[in-house]
């Protein structure tokens, strides 16, 4: 417990003495691994770069008409709020994200818990097939966000390249306008969202059946509660923070995508399927204009901590963190 | 536990009874729906797979599968393009910034476990609380800092830029980890002569290895796949410099009817990182099932 050992005495001749004392008894080594901020250190450093600095840099920025083509820059206040929020575009892009990201939440909740719960029952009866289906659902989850945006365009192609319009076709449907009609391409959207989002849920809702103790169950089924009463009563509320967790990790995913949109639909037609994050990054990068991007990052910002700071308050899961 | 087939048949075997019906009934439903899921989430992978072995006339024909003249030759204009050097990049990339995010989370995880120190409930849930801001949302600025630093157009930027966006999720995964880990081995070990550090690399490593597997396969997988970080700040560089999910991406942009062709390398993108998920996946879900994954 040498180690450990707190000084109590105020004077500063015993304390550096002992410190002295301490260092040739235990060595410098053992010393600074002693004290937290050595284990700490390359990790607070990391994030202060990468993740505490830029957050405040892109407050900075949105105040500031700075811009990727030339380096002057002057504060210009709240004129880029001001502009933001009388663009239409702005509502536009507000519209299509809510819709997107509501859409994505319920199906991909929706579809992790079914499979996660069908595969959980699966292992437990020893059925087969729940293992092939579990990896087939992750790896679609594993394809880059590009990759998938790229396949799903393939796939919806509105030519008989496309798979789906193809088949349509033939059975008479004509062909579906997937990515040229406005709400048709949101759709889309949406679904490849799901294809790749769901293994997300499942593997998390999976992670969380297994952790409830098989004696609720027994105990459930000695009271006479029946598949769905157990489901109910057992299930759902031994899944509450795992709920938690994942309805706000894919809610934060969904309001901030970017990649597949980008690689499926770049946000056409029109503006039908751009989200507030491909339009920040085309304000910055084809616009050139820093300073309005980074008022729409940071409006994006703030609608996600606000709907965070919403389900911290309707699931009440203080008593649980 | 895989394998372990308990099928609780309960006590009594009336004959045919409701609930044995019932069963069967559940079972054909879990089918159903593994058929389905099976189906849906294969299906696209299948489809450009088989799209990527025709040849151009055949993509607009036939809705076979299994093409009827298979061709190589979509794959032989993808090679062409470069796309082994965007792999070659992305391999790079991926496994030095889970070396990295390994090397500086595993200390701080151990850290946050083992030490109490006054303000440390405060800096760890800041440290979660960046788990709510994506990438995407602080893009500008790290853009203008990796410019500043001289970074951009960069693996070796690439590389820390990664560390740092992807330290809190690690961070928090890997204490968990270490929280589930009895305090009276890292006793037993003082005991023993060891300091903190010989307690972390000859005691606390091996019980904490599975969730060191996920972290590392879930930012192999992740940091693989990253597109908007490399794209912004790889894009201004050369084509040798781009990774696999750029390079695609720059790709698909530059021949967008060669439909074949952007199949090929849709196909070339994703079944290395698939081999690899699938090869691990079982540690990945063991780790993440079994570990205590607790705020």
């Amino acid at each position: 417990m040498k180690a450990e050992s707190r000084v109590e005495d105020p004077s500063v001749g015993t304390r550096v003495r002992r410190t002295i004392a301490d260092w040739t008894d235990w060595g410098i080594v053992d010393r600074l691994v002693s004290r937290p901020l050595f284990w700490l250190l390359p990790a607070l450093v990391f994030i202060t770069v990468f993740q505490l600095y830029p957050v405040f840099e892109v407050f900075r920025m949105s105040l500031t008409d700075t811009s990727l083509i030339s380096s002057e820059e002057s504060y210009v206040w709240l004129e880029n709020y001001r502009r933001l929020l009388g663009s239409e575009r702005f509502y536009s892009t507000l519209r299509v994200t809510g819709i997107y990201s509501i859409a994505s939440v319920v199906l991909q909740i929706g579809l992790g818990l079914g499979l996660a719960l069908s595969i959980d029952y699966g292992v437990r009866r020893g059925l087969r097939g729940p293992l092939l289906t579990r990896v087939v659902v992750l790896s679609a989850w594993i394809v880059p966000g590009i990759i998938i945006g790229l396949v799903w365009r393939i796939m919806l192609l509105e030519t008989n390249v496309g798979v789906v319009n193809n088949a349509l076709d033939r059975l008479g449907f004509g062909i579906v306008p997937f990515l040229s009609d406005a709400q048709l391409a949101l759709f889309s959207v949406v679904a490849a969202g799901a294809w790749r989002g769901t293994a997300f849920s499942m593997i998390m809702f999976y992670a969380g059946l297994k952790r409830v103790p098989d004696e609720l169950y027994r105990a459930a089924k000695v009271d006479g509660a029946g598949p769905l009463a157990r489901f109910r009563y057992v299930t759902l509320p031994q899944l509450k923070p795992v709920m938690f967790v994942v309805t706000i990790l894919v809610t934060i995913y969904s309001l901030n995508s970017f990649d597949l949109i980008f690689a499926l639909t770049n946000g056409g037609p029109g503006r039908a399927t751009e989200v507030i994050a491909l339009s920040m990054y085309k304000t910055a990068f084809n616009s050139y204009q820093m300073g309005m991007a980074a008022a729409t990052a940071v409006v994006l910002l703030v609608v996600t901590l606000t709907v965070t700071a919403i389900y911290f308050r309707v699931f009440d899961i203080s008593e649980e963190i | 536990m895989a394998g372990s087939t308990d099928t609780t048949v309960d006590g009594r075997r009336a004959g045919i009874s409701w609930s044995r019906i019932r069963r069967y009934g559940y079972d054909g439903l879990t089918y159903l729906v593994y058929a389905l899921a099976i189906a849906f989430f294969l299906f696209p992978v299948l489809w450009v797979l088989s799209l990527s072995l025709r040849t151009e006339g055949a993509v607009y024909t036939s809705l076979e599968l299994i093409p009827s003249d298979p061709s190589l030759g979509s794959y032989r204009e993808v090679l062409d393009s470069g796309i082994l050097g965007w792999m070659g990049n992305t391999l790079f990339v991926a496994v030095l910034s889970v070396t990295g995010i390994l090397v500086v989370t595993t200390p701080a995880a151990y850290g946050f476990s083992r030490f109490r120190f006054r303000g440390r409930r405060t800096l760890l849930l800041a440290v979660l609380g960046f788990q709510m801001i994506s990438p995407i949302v602080i893009v500008l600025p790290l853009y203008e800092i990796m410019r500043t630093l001289g970074l951009t157009e960069s693996h070796a930027g690439l590389v820390l830029l990664y560390i740092g966006l992807q330290i809190p999720f690690s961070l928090w995964l890997l204490k968990g980890y270490f929280d589930t880990i009895p305090t009276e081995l890292d006793k037993a070990a003082r005991i023993d002569g060891c300091n903190r550090l010989q307690t972390l690399r000859y005691v606390l490593l091996r019980p904490v290895m599975p969730g060191i597997a996920v972290v590392a396969i879930f930012n192999f997988v992740l940091t693989w796949s990253e597109f908007v970080m490399a794209y912004t700040m790889l894009s201004s560089g050369g084509e040798g410099l781009y990774t696999l999910s750029m390079g695609i991406y720059v790709f698909d942009n530059q021949l967008a009817t060669q439909w074949t062709n952007v199949a090929a390398a849709a196909v070339v993108g994703i079944v290395p990182i698939i081999v690899f998920f699938v090869a691990l996946q079982r540690y990945f879900v063991r780790g993440l099932t079994e570990g205590a994954v607790k705020g």
